[in-house]
C-alpha cells in the first residue's frame, strides 16, 4: 500500500496500555514532534485524556492528530479475551489504523500479548513467515554495526512458545534484515542459541536449521553460541524459539537487577566500600549510559507487513520519542520488503 | 510620507493589528550573534513565516480595512522591513517601529528590552483615530508580551479595566513615568467599544497552548496561519476560497502538505473552536467558482482529510467558556524574557 504522504512517516502511538498512564506517551510523542519533521504521530486512545496531556505540554500541532478510542486492554487482562470483548481498545484500533494506511507502523508500550494479537488480526504475514518474532535487544561487551551499538538482537523472546527449524531460518532472516538495517550493520553475524558450539547439539529444531542456516547464502552464520555468549556479543543476532528467548531475556534482566541490588547493598554496607564506589561512579554512569535501554526506544516485533515496535510498559516519554523514531527508521528502510527478499527461495 | 496612500476613502472597517518579528517574519535574535545578523539582513534576505503575506492580503481584499502593524524593532530598519512588505505585495497603512536609539541616549534600558509601555501606548494611540464601530482582529506571537498586552489593550478600550487597575499594573510592570502619563493620555480620547474580535498568538516557540487559556477564549494560539485562517473562516472574516488561497501559498512555498494542514484543523477542534461547518465550507468552495483551486493539489485531499480528522475525535468538547484576566496575577507574561525560554509561564 503506497505510504500517507510521501516524504512523511506516522507512527500510530497506543496511548493507553503504559504503566505510567498516557501522559508519558503522550509526552513521548509530543519529543518527537519537536525533534523529528518527518514523523507524525498519530495518538490512539481515549480523547479526553490525550487532550489533557497534551494542552500543558510543548509539541508541534501540524505533527501530531488523535484518534479516539473508547477501551483499553490493561497489562493483567488475557489478550485474546480482551480484544474479543473490547474491539475498541486502543491498541486494536492502531493496529487498525497501521493496516488501513492511515499510519506507517505502530508503536505499543501496553500488554505485549494484545499488541501481537492485535497486529495478527490486522497486519498480514511476511510470505515465508509462519510466525511472527519478538525481539529484544541487549547490552553487550563487544560493539555492534557501523553505529557501533553497544547492543545484539535476540528473537524470538515470547511471541511463539515453540519453534519449527522453518520457524528459526525465518526469525535468522528477520533478525539479519533488522541489524541492517537499524544498526547500519551490513554483515551482520547470526547465531543459533543452543546448548554447545558444534552443528549436532541441541534439540532436532535446532539441528535442522543449523544444516539449513549454513546453507544459506546472504546470511552471515556463525553457528552455534551458548548463553555465556550472549552477554558477550559474540554474534550481531541470536536465534531461539519463545521460551528459550523469554527465559534467556529475563535472566537477563535479573541479574542486572541484582548486580545494582549489591551496589546499594556495597554502599550501605562499608565505608570502604562506599569510597571504592564513589571512586567509580563516573565509570559507572557511563556504563549506564551505555546499556541503557531507554535510548533503542523498543523491540520489534518482525514478521508482519507492517512494522510493530513493543516499547517497554514503563517506558517513559525518551524511551517512546526512540520507539517512534527506530519504527521510522523502520518505515523508511523497507524492513519488511527486507526480510521477504531474504526469505525468497 | 512613509506611508502608502490610502485608496479607499470609506472609513476602516476592519483593523487588523500585526507584530513582525516571529509574527510576520522568521526571525532569530535570541543571541546577539542572531540579533547582529537580523539588523544587516536586507529586504531581500528576510522570510516571511509561511501563510502570513497569504493571509494579510486576503484580510485586505475585502477593502473597507486597515493594517496597522506595530514592531519592537528599532526605527532604522523601517526601509529594510518596508522594502519586505513591498516585496510580499503587502499593503500597510501604519507602520510603527520603536524609537530604540532615544530609549539608550537616554539610559531608559527597561523600555529597550520591555514592550508594555511601547506597544501599548501605540495601539491605544491608533485606535484614537480608528472609527468607533471598526471591529479589530490582532496578531502576535509568544516570545515576548504579546498575548497580556493585546488582552490588555482589548479590555481597556472595551472598559473593563478600571483606571486604578491598569494604574497598578503599569506601576507593577515598572514603566516609565512618561509612558504611563502617555498609555492615559491616550486611553481618555478613545471611546469605549469592544472591538477585538481575536487575538492570534503564533506559537513561535512552541508554548503549550494551554498557557494561554488564562487569556479566554479571545486568544487563540496558532501554530501556522491555515489555523488563523480557519478560525476567521468560522468567525466569518474570510470566506473558504480565502482560506483556500491562504493553504495554496503554504504548499506551493512552503512544502506544507495534507498532514500537517489536516493535524492543524484537527488542532483547532480539539481545543474547542466552533469549526464543526468549515469543513462542509471548504468542500462547497472547490465545486463553485472557485473550482480552480481543485486542481491544486493536494486541496481536494485536505478537504477530505479533514472530515476523517473530524470523525476520528468522536464528540467534540464544549467550547472554553469566558474568562475575566487578572492581568496583575499575569504580569510575568509582559515582562522581557531572558535567554530561550520555553514560554512565559514556564512548564
Amino acid at each position: 500500500m503506497p505510504r500517507l504522504m510521501p516524504g512523511s512517516i506516522t507512527i500510530a502511538f497506543d496511548v493507553m496500555g503504559s504503566d505510567h498512564g498516557p501522559m508519558e506517551v503522550v509526552r513521548g510523542a509530543a519529543q518527537l514532534s519537536l525533534e523529528a519533521p518527518h514523523i507524525h504521530a498519530l495518538l490512539v486512545g481515549q480523547r479526553a485524556a490525550i487532550d489533557a496531556a497534551l494542552a500543558g505540554i510543548r509539541h508541534n500541532g501540524e505533527r501530531i492528530s488523535v484518534h479516539h478510542a473508547p477501551d483499553f486492554v490493561g497489562m493483567g487482562e488475557k489478550p485474546e479475551h480482551a480484544l474479543r470483548d473490547k474491539p475498541e481498545a486502543s491498541v486494536a484500533v492502531a493496529a487498525r489504523l497501521v493496516a488501513d494506511g492511515e499510519a506507517d507502523a505502530m508503536v505499543a508500550p501496553g500488554n505485549t500479548g494484545a499488541a501481537i494479537v492485535a497486529c495478527a488480526r490486522s497486519f498480514k504475514l511476511i510470505p515465508g513467515v509462519r510466525r511472527a518474532a519478538l525481539a529484544a535487544v541487549y547490552p553487550t561487551r563487544t560493539r555492534h554495526g557501523s553505529k557501533l551499538d553497544p547492543f545484539s538482537l535476540i528473537l524470538d523472546v515470547g511471541a511463539t512458545l515453540e519453534a519449527s527449524a522453518d520457524d528459526l531460518v525465518a526469525f535468522a532472516v528477520m533478525g539479519s534484515a533488522y541489524a541492517r538495517v537499524i544498526s547500519r550493520n551490513a554483515h551482520p553475524s547470526v547465531a543459533l542459541l543452543s546448548n554447545g558450539t558444534e552443528p549436532n547439539k541441541g534439540p532436532p529444531n535446532v539441528v535442522e536449521a543449523h544444516r539449513r542456516l549454513i546453507a544459506m547464502k546472504g546470511l552471515h552464520f556463525i553457528g552455534n553460541v551458548e548463553g555465556v555468549d550472549i552477554p558477550q556479543g559474540s554474534a550481531d543476532v541470536v536465534v531461539c524459539d519463545g521460551f528459550v528467548g523469554n527465559v534467556c531475556l529475563k535472566m537477563l534482566e535479573g541479574v542486572h537487577d541484582t548486580v545494582a541490588e549489591l551496589a546499594r547493598y556495597a554502599y550501605r554496607s562499608k565505608l570502604k566500600w562506599r569510597l571504592g564506589l564513589a571512586m567509580l561512579s563516573s565509570g559507572i554512569r557511563q556504563l549506564q549510559a551505555v546499556t541503557d535501554w531507554q535510548q533503542y526506544g523498543g523491540a520489534p516485533v518482525l514478521g508482519f507487513n507492517r512494522i510493530l515496535i513493543k516499547a517497554h510498559g514503563r517506558s517513559r516519554a525518551r524511551a517512546i520519542a526512540n520507539a517512534g523514531k527506530v519504527a521510522a527508521k523502520a518505515v523508511a528502510a523497507q524492513l519488511p520488503r527486507a526480510i521477504a527478499e531474504g526469505l525468497r527461495p | 510620507m512613509t506611508l502608502p496612500d490610502r485608496i479607499d476613502p470609506r472609513p476602516p472597517k476592519h483593523i487588523y493589528r500585526w507584530d513582525l518579528d516571529k509574527t510576520y517574519l522568521q526571525s532569530e535574535f535570541d543571541t546577539f550573534r542572531q540579533l547582529m545578523r537580523s539588523a544587516f539582513q536586507k529586504a531581500s534576505d528576510k522570510v516571511a513565516i509561511p501563510g502570513a503575506a497569504a493571509l494579510i492580503r486576503e484580510l485586505r481584499a475585502r477593502g473597507d480595512s486597515k493594517l496597522f502593524i506595530l514592531s519592537g524593532s528599532p526605527k532604522q530598519m523601517r526601509a529594510v522591513l518596508e522594502g519586505k512588505l513591498r516585496l510580499d505585495g503587502v499593503e500597510w497603512d501604519e507602520l510603527v517601529l520603536k524609537d530604540n536609539v532615544r530609549n539608550l541616549l537616554r539610559g531608559r534600558f527597561r523600555a529597550l528590552r520591555g514592550q508594555l509601555g511601547f506597544k501599548l501606548n501605540a495601539l491605544l494611540e491608533s485606535r484614537a483615530a480608528t472609527p468607533v464601530d471598526s471591529d479589530e482582529i490582532l496578531f502576535g506571537d509568544d516570545a515576548e508580551a504579546d498575548a497580556f498586552i493585546y488582552s490588555l489593550y482589548a479590555d481597556l478600550i472595551a472598559g473593563r479595566v478600571k483606571e486604578d487597575d491598569l494604574r497598578k499594573i503599569v506601576v507593577a510592570a515598572e514603566l516609565y513615568r512618561d509612558e504611563v502619563a502617555a498609555i492615559f493620555r491616550s486611553l481618555e480620547k478613545i471611546s469605549t467599544a469592544d472591538p477585538v474580535r481575536r487575538i492570534f498568538i503564533h506559537l513561535d516557540r512552541l508554548t503549550p497552548p494551554a498557557v494561554f487559556s488564562t487569556f479566554g477564549p479571545r486568544v487563540v494560539p496558532v501554530f501556522n496561519y491555515f489555523q488563523a485562517a480557519l478560525v476567521l473562516l468560522g468567525d466569518g472574516a474570510l470566506t473558504a476560497p480565502q482560506v483556500l488561497r491562504v493553504a495554496a501559498e503554504m504548499v506551493q512555498s512552503a512544502g506544507y502538505n495534507l498532514l500537517m494542514l489536516s493535524n492543524s484543523f484537527q488542532d483547532l477542534i480539539r481545543r474547542g473552536l466552533p469549526l464543526d461547518k468549515v469543513a462542509a465550507s471548504l468542500t462547497q468552495a472547490l465545486d463553485g467558482p472557485e473550482a480552480l483551486l481543485s486542481a491544486l493539489r493536494p486541496m481536494p485531499d485536505i478537504v477530505a482529510a479533514f472530515s476523517k480528522r473530524i470523525a476520528a475525535l468522536g464528540t467534540p468538547p464544549a467550547p472554553p467558556a469566558p474568562v475575566s484576566v487578572d492581568y496583575l496575577a499575569l504580569l510575568k507574561h509582559a515582562r522581557p524574557r531572558t535567554g530561550k525560554q520555553a514560554d512565559p509561564i514556564g512548564e
